[in-house]
């Protein structure tokens, strides 16, 4: 193992030299760097140069290039800045959920959003460096959500990632709240779904528009995600069955708590990344196994392909996005790979795993620095980058978590 | 030492109380041993029962909770007392061994609030421990006596229809009323209601926790027997600081103190004048007495920096130590509260953001608890959920009780002082840590055993002992045995390295990695910023490393 | 004088209006006889004579001109014992203290139940006063006749008792003895002084002879009497009393393990005779204190289910664990309604088939409940001397496919199986 670390970060290091910078850099210093790359390269006592937006170049410590500025924070580590893909914290009014029909495909939280807003912020100073700010789950199809790069103090343009950024659909239990109607149970939410699916699916199939389903289109063109609201075993298998086998989206299943992960075989058999949260342990008289159950361990045991995790925020403050993965390594699961749930997999399980997610070359700066592992609630976060400028730092802002 | 620099600056009356709380252990443990062999010669009888149980936890890495960490020392206890903490203690031939090498072994967290079903069992209704403490009116709850699964049954009417009332029941002798109860020892009513054998018992102790406040009793989870349960009762006299109640609790504080002046003008004078008459009582509310004598512990449920600051005042001027829940604003008025000798119970992560109509400083700091502890302020930890939450949300409530330890020290909290907060300090407020919180001779053997760091977000507690009895066992139980699965103790050596020690060789900079726990107590040095830098398990390596961990 | 064959006759056209009439004296040959006392007789011959077994072996012979019932194929075994039932009573009762109340003040001989009861093989029922504090006394009955007189096996069965973890539940158990304490003192003082009385008597009247016999009217109003009686009881202490020197047994009712340590807690040194029951549901915990009913020798009356482990579906025989541990098992059935009392001996037979021992299974529906109520003498075993109460069932009582033939009480037949109504010619 040390050896191929070694290898790779000399690798690295050959096709990387540093050039001069005409945009402005940083150097980075770290004790370790968790670059959660394909072949997991983690570089003890390395350095990260930035340039612009993007990272430079990551390895051994190099001479630092004139107009860098240097960080030098003692013994820190970086990690990529993490990717959350079930967020509410639009704004200070949760005005996330249009009530008034239960298929709702051609909405956008756009106009809902308030960049910066304090909940947001302190997702930025815990280190969440993406956000996908979706709709509710109020009704069976809420509609597009922005995946968005919460910086501190910018206007809406300078932190959208993509707009839009996929598709929020609903699949069990909350949506049936709101319908008193056709979508009251399971097998009429599913027809009001099929329905819009199907209009859209025949519209992309015979290449024409559809006035009111132009992004779910795109869905199905497989252009854009969809992340959807599910929860237990039989909800997990009809969103595969539905989104997956049926339609061929490119879909994610989210939440899948309580016994969900029992569906765990039949999502990875299809391909289909789950996003797991809020709920992450399944310890219930109703399912009885009288274990305590760690979501994340059974998913990743199943062989789910791209396996994430989120907080739902604000259900957990968006700051404990890491906690999720912490709770989850405690019951059983691997702590890199929650690491990795956290950072590679959600960017990659929402189509944009080419630009965030990971620290690597030519990648965007978003970047964690903290002062020990990232998943351990002792450590601080000390500096935050997201796009090469810093967010966040500790050291000039105070402790904001 | 900590300890008592911080209680001399709070004048005489701090200083007593303090005295009062080291005596009773020094008691104990003076007296143990006389008391033993009284206790053979009277019964003869019970020769069987009385013979002394030995039981010893032997070659872990012990954290006494004072400080020090003694790898590969042993824990030995007599009857439920620790006799000796130490090396090569020579074991009794009937001594039951828990071999911890290669474990830690830390003293039972003990848990300032704590759901009901703890000590009700799985049907009872839950009592209601709000997350934020400032939400909670008062701590005296309500004793919920109803049977949830037989909810007709109406046990207060009942006892009323019994032998309240003696007109439907003459016998002539009103003297009589619950006579035949009194003459046995009187047990606490807390006791009569503990079920041990509740599952949220045995999930508390899979947290850890060996002691948790249930409704005023400081509460020792024993598990299968109901004695001695009930370590104290309503040490805590609960004041609400409130607008409109602040000068209502003045003025009992002044009447009492002033009936304490009396007394004591009444005490020297009544020798030479027969005479005189006892002070009159009217008025005096016997808890403020208590608390003014050190007998009780005075809370406030505050969060407000202005509030904070007059309750620290009022504490100063009346000469007692306030205990304050919540305490929000606490890291604001730090000095204030740690020369007031202050104890908080507090949640590190609570977020509330600042009122932005006032200038100064306010909301929330996750460096509450540091900041407070650096003052001088025993600072008790406490997570926002005190129930133990089955809903699937984790890391929030009770049964993740030392992670809320873990935010202490993000916001710059030493380590030591952080497991004080979850061990020695609350004992300190429920008046227990005579008994409690820390592992010494003359204690209770309430120890828990770990396979690793008990603050690391992945340790679990492997076995948990009470009185000197083992009570939980990981692979015992089905909660969580099936998660890194311990393994079967090596034949022949035992690895030299702690489990939580071994990883990455090219990480030099862990060498320092369990010191901030012995050096916690001299936290002038500015260590804080070393602090972080440590527990660098999981990271380091590719897949298996969270595993190889807890299978050293 | 009827022989076997007119018998037979007489069964195979018999219709509930006129079931078959059974002389004083008849012999019953079946092919097992369950006995419970005696284990299983194969070829069994049973006497009865007035309503009591007299005989009872394996193939003996029947003396000639005794009518005998010849079943070859049957099986016979004791009829059930219900120790625990408030079936056809409607009284609610409060969570109050009330140990002097009667259950048999309630009784109401014709409700249908007890007829339903005889047709399930129930031919012991001892019915309960309701309430969950200390509701008052038992009363076990045979469910045949039209009067309470005609049913009354034995008033004040038990005392039920109710016992919750908290401190109004046990010091009401407690006061209750605390107040028989105080019962005994008053009874120690009037002793007391009717010995002072009796003394002063003595001199009186010693003084007496020497005077004149002038006031012997006033002599004899205020006589004491030779011998002591003590003052009465309260009603409501009486029982305590009586818990005590034995001639009352109680049942208490807990509903989970913490119950009993709180029970044996509230009970402190008092002795007294009990037997635990438990309404078994899910998640239920009594495995915590199987060992020490084991140790104490206990009797506990449970319903015959297999239960969850807390938080798991794996099952728990928690019958047959409190017999593994040594303690006594008396079943109840699961519901209190005639048609659980129908399911009672199959559902039995489920934990027969979950482990536990089938003697002990057919026992804790017959004798060990007899020996809650005291009338271990009368019923709940095959014996000679004790009542003919009998279930004649056409195969093993653990069955589902065995079918009850008739059911004899005292020795009359007080029901006969009689075939579906299936249309047609009768």
């Amino acid at each position: 193992m040390v050896a191929r670390l070694a290898l790779t970060a000399a690798a690295l290091f050959a096709t990387c030299p540093p050039t001069p910078a005409s945009e402005p850099g940083f150097a980075l210093r770290c004790a370790k760097i968790l670059t959660c790359d394909e072949d997991d390269t983690i570089v003890n006592r390395g350095m990260i140069l930035l340039r612009g937006d993007k990272i430079e170049y990551i390895g051994k410590p190099v001479e630092v290039p004139a107009g860098y500025r240097e960080l030098d924070l003692g013994a820190v580590w970086a990690s990529p800045g993490m990717v959350e893909l079930h967020a509410h914290v639009v704004g200070p009014g949760f005005d996330i959920n249009d009530m008034v029909y239960p298929v709702n495909a051609d909405l956008s939280t756009r106009p809902s959003i308030t960049p910066s807003n304090s909940l947001m912020r302190m997702g930025t100073a815990a280190g969440v460096t993406t956000m996908f700010l979706i709709p509710g789950s109020g009704t069976s199809m809420g509609g597009f959500g922005v995946l968005f790069k919460p910086k501190i103090d910018a206007g809406y343009e300078e932190c959208v990632l993509r707009d839009p950024g996929g598709m929020k659909a609903a699949q069990n239990y909350n949506p049936q709240r709101g319908a008193g109607d056709v979508g009251a149970g399971w097998s009429g939410l599913s027809w009001l779904m099929e329905e819009a699916n199907n209009r859209a699916a025949a519209a992309f199939a015979q290449g024409r528009d559809d006035f009111g389903l132009r992004n779910l289109i795109r869905v199905h063109a497989g252009e854009l995600p969809v992340l959807i609201h599910c929860a237990s075993a039989e909800g997990v298998a009809n969103t595969v069955r539905m989104w997956k086998v049926r339609y061929g989206t490119k879909c994610v299943v989210s939440h899948g708590s309580w016994d969900g992960y029992k569906a765990a075989g039949f999502a990875a058999k299809h391909g289909v990344p789950v996003n797991h949260g809020p709920r992450t342990m399944d310890y219930s008289r109703f399912f009885r196994s009288g274990r305590v159950v760690g979501g994340a361990a059974e998913y990743t045991a199943a062989g789910v392909p791209l396996f994430s995790l989120n907080t739902d925020s604000p259900v957990v403050p968006q700051e404990e996005l890491f906690l999720q993965g912490s709770m989850s390594a405690r019951l059983g699961a691997d702590a890199y790979q929650m690491l990795r749930a956290l950072t590679t997999h959600p960017a990659q399980s929402i189509l944009v795993g080419d630009r965030v997610g990971s620290l690597e070359v030519g990648k965007d700066a978003d970047i964690v620095l903290s002062s020990g592992d990232p998943l351990d609630p002792r450590s601080r976060v000390e500096v935050v980058f997201i796009d090469g400028e810093i967010q966040y730092s500790r050291q000039d802002d105070g402790q904001w978590f | 030492m900590k300890a008592l620099q911080t209680t001399l600056s709070t004048g005489a009356a701090g200083f007593a109380l303090f005295l009062a709380l080291l005596t009773p252990p020094a008691l104990a443990s003076a007296s143990f041993d006389d008391d033993d062999k009284k206790k053979d010669a009277d019964e003869e009888e019970e020769e069987e029962e009385d013979k002394d149980r030995w039981y010893a936890i032997t070659g872990g890495d012990v954290y006494t909770g004072t400080g020090a960490v003694l790898r590969g020392a042993t824990v030995l206890s007599k009857n439920g007392k620790i006799e000796e903490v130490g090396f090569d203690l020579f074991l009794p031939e009937e001594t039951e061994v828990l071999d911890a090498t290669g474990y830690r072994v830390y003293p039972g967290l003990v848990a300032v609030q704590g759901t009901s079903r703890i000590s009700r069992g799985l049907f009872a209704a839950e009592q209601f421990e709000p997350a934020d403490p400032s939400l909670a009116h008062d701590h005296t709850h309500s004793d919920d006596n109803t049977d949830p699964l037989h909810p007709d049954d109406d046990w207060e009417s009942a006892a009323k229809s019994a032998f309240a009332t003696d007109d439907d029941y003459d016998h002539g002798d009103a003297s009589a009323d619950t006579q035949g109860a009194a003459e046995r020892e009187e047990r606490p009513d807390f006791e009569h209601g503990f079920d041990p054998f509740s599952s949220y018992l045995v999930m508390a102790l899979s947290t850890g926790i060996t002691t948790v406040d249930q409704s005023g009793v400081a509460a020792k989870l024993k598990r299968g027997e109901i004695d001695g349960v009930a370590m104290k009762e309503k040490y805590l006299a609960t004041y609400a600081w409130t607008s409109s109640s602040r000068k209502d609790v003045r003025a009992k504080f002044e009447r009492a103190s002033e009936y304490l002046r009396e007394m004591e003008v009444y005490e020297q004078k009544k020798k030479s004048n027969k005479e005189l008459k006892e002070p009159s009582k009217k008025g005096v509310d016997t808890s403020v007495v208590d608390v003014l004598e050190g007998r009780k512990l005075a809370k406030f449920n505050s969060n407000d920096r202005d509030d904070l600051l007059t309750i620290a005042r009022f504490a100063q001027q009346y000469g007692f130590r306030p205990v304050i829940q919540g305490c929000r604003e606490g890291w604001t008025v730090a000095e204030e509260l740690g020369r007031a000798g202050a104890y908080a119970i507090v949640t590190p992560r609570t977020r509330r953001p600042k009122d932005e109509r006032l200038v100064r400083a306010g909301g929330t700091s996750i460096e509450n608890a540091a900041v407070l502890h650096k003052h001088g302020v025993q600072v008790a930890i406490i997570p926002a959920n005190t129930g133990i939450d089955l809903g699937g949300i984790t890391g929030r409530d009770l049964l993740h009780f030392p992670v809320e330890a873990g935010f202490a020290i993000r916001g710059g909290m030493p380590a030591a002082a952080a497991l004080a907060g979850i061990t020695i300090i609350p004992a300190r407020i429920l008046g227990v840590d005579h008994r409690v919180g820390s592992l010494e001779s003359g204690k209770d053997m309430d120890v828990i055993v770990t396979d690793g760091d008990v603050l690391h977000y992945q340790t679990f507690v492997q076995w948990a002992v009470v009185d000197g009895k083992l009570v939980y066992d990981k692979q015992d139980e089905l909660l969580f045995h099936h998660i890194r699965p311990r393994p079967e103790p090596p034949a022949p050596e035992p690895e030299p390295e702690a489990p939580a020690e071994d990883h990455d060789e090219s990480d030099e900079e862990e060498g320092h990695h369990d010191d901030e726990e012995g050096s916690g107590d001299d936290e002038e040095h500015e260590e804080d910023d070393d602090d972080g830098d440590e527990e660098e398990e999981e990271e380091d390596e590719g897949d298996g490393e969270g595993d190889g961990r807890a299978a050293a | 004088m009827i022989t076997t064959t007119i018998l037979l006759g007489a069964l195979s056209v018999a219709v509930p209006q006129d079931k078959t009439e059974l002389p004083p004296v008849y012999a019953l040959r079946v092919g097992v006889a369950e006995t419970v006392s005696g284990g299983t007789v194969e070829n069994a011959v049973l006497l009865v004579e007035n309503g009591k077994i007299t005989v009872l072996g394996e193939d003996l012979p029947v003396e000639r001109g005794i009518p005998t019932i010849d079943k070859p194929d049957w099986v016979v075994m004791p009829g059930l014992v219900n120790c625990y039932s408030r079936i056809g009573l409607s009284g609610r009762g409060s969570s109050s203290f009330d140990p002097h109340v009667m259950a048999s003040d309630e009784i109401y001989p014709r409700s249908s139940s007890f007829m339903g009861m005889l047709e399930a093989g129930v031919t012991t029922v001892a019915l309960y006063p309701a309430g969950s504090g200390i509701p008052g006394q038992s009363v076990a009955l045979r469910p045949h006749g039209s009067s309470l007189d005609d049913m009354l096996l034995r008033d004040s069965a038990y005392l039920k008792v109710v016992l919750r973890s908290n401190v109004k539940s046990k010091k009401m158990l407690m006061d209750g003895f605390g107040k028989a304490d105080e019962h005994g003192e008053k009874v120690e003082k009037a002793r007391e002084k009717w010995e002072k009385d009796l003394e002063k008597a003595k001199k009186k009247k010693k003084s007496k002879k020497d005077d004149d016999d002038d006031d012997k009217k006033e002599d004899d109003k205020d006589k004491v009497p030779e011998v002591f009686t003590p003052p009465d009881a309260d009603p409501k202490v009486q029982p305590f009393l009586d818990l005590r020197t034995g001639e009352l047994t109680a049942l208490i009712d807990i509903s989970k393990a913490a119950d009993y340590l709180h029970l044996l807690d509230a009970l402190g040194d008092e002795e007294i005779t009990f037997s635990v029951h438990c309404e078994l549901r899910d998640d239920i915990d009594l495995y915590e204190i199987t060992e020490r009913f084991g140790e104490a020798g206990l009797r506990v009356v449970l319903e015959p289910e297999v239960t969850f482990q807390p938080w798991t579906r794996r099952d728990r025989n928690l019958p047959a664990e409190f017999v593994a541990a040594g303690a006594k098992l008396a079943l109840v059935p699961t519901f209190d309604n005639v048609s659980s009392f129908g399911n009672w001996r199959v559902e039995t037979g489920h934990l027969v088939k979950a482990g536990l021992d089938r003697q002990t299974a057919l026992r804790a529906m017959t004798l060990e409940p007899a020996e809650v109520l005291g009338l271990a003498d009368r019923v709940g075993s095959l014996e000679a001397g004790k009542d003919a109460n009998l279930i004649l069932l056409d195969g093993d009582p653990l069955e589902p496919s065995s079918k009850v033939q008739m059911v004899i009480l005292e020795g009359k037949n007080v029901y006969e199986y009689e075939a579906p109504y299936s249309g047609g010619k009768q």
